[in-house]
């Protein structure tokens, strides 16, 4: 009983939501930048790569 | 460094310019990586959430952030990289 509070408690807790986890393969990507130039995941192999996903573009962050 | 939103070329650009990010914004037009990286359930949300990934160089997930403040997402990334 105490192990389900605690699930459901973590499933649950405000703000969070399932994301991808460490150790999984991140899905390939084959984008457009705000150049206009091709960008590939799979181009990128090699280095790390940071990928930032924000609301909006011109909005605090 | 790459930023990624659901926003046009024209409006990533002129977020890149106001700001003078010197890394790339991607545009997900289509949404379908931002569904893939969770921060969309669906195509018909609004807006994507604040989430950060490290990309491993084999192109692995290595770290997951998901934070609503800007602040202290970046100081997140900082401790952990």
């Amino acid at each position: 009983m105490k192990l389900l509070k605690h699930i459901f408690g973590e499933l649950f807790r405000k703000g969070r939501r399932p994301m991808l986890r460490a150790g999984e393969t991140a899905p390939d990507f084959d984008l457009l930048d705000h150049l206009g130039r091709r960008v590939r995941l799979g181009e990128l192999r090699g280095r790390r790569v940071v990928l930032w996903f924000y609301p909006k573009a011109d909005t605090p962050g | 460094m790459l930023g990624i939103s659901c926003d046009s070329v024209e409006e990533n650009r002129a977020f890149a310019e106001k700001f003078g990010f010197e890394f790339p914004l991607l545009c997900d037009t289509t949404r379908a990586t931002s569904i893939a990286y969770k921060a969309l359930d669906h195509a018909e949300e609004s807006y994507p959430r604040r989430f950060t990934y490290v990309i491993s160089p084999e192109g692995r997930i290595e770290t997951a952030i998901d934070t609503q403040d800007p602040a202290a997402q970046a100081g997140e990334l900082l401790k952990r990289l």
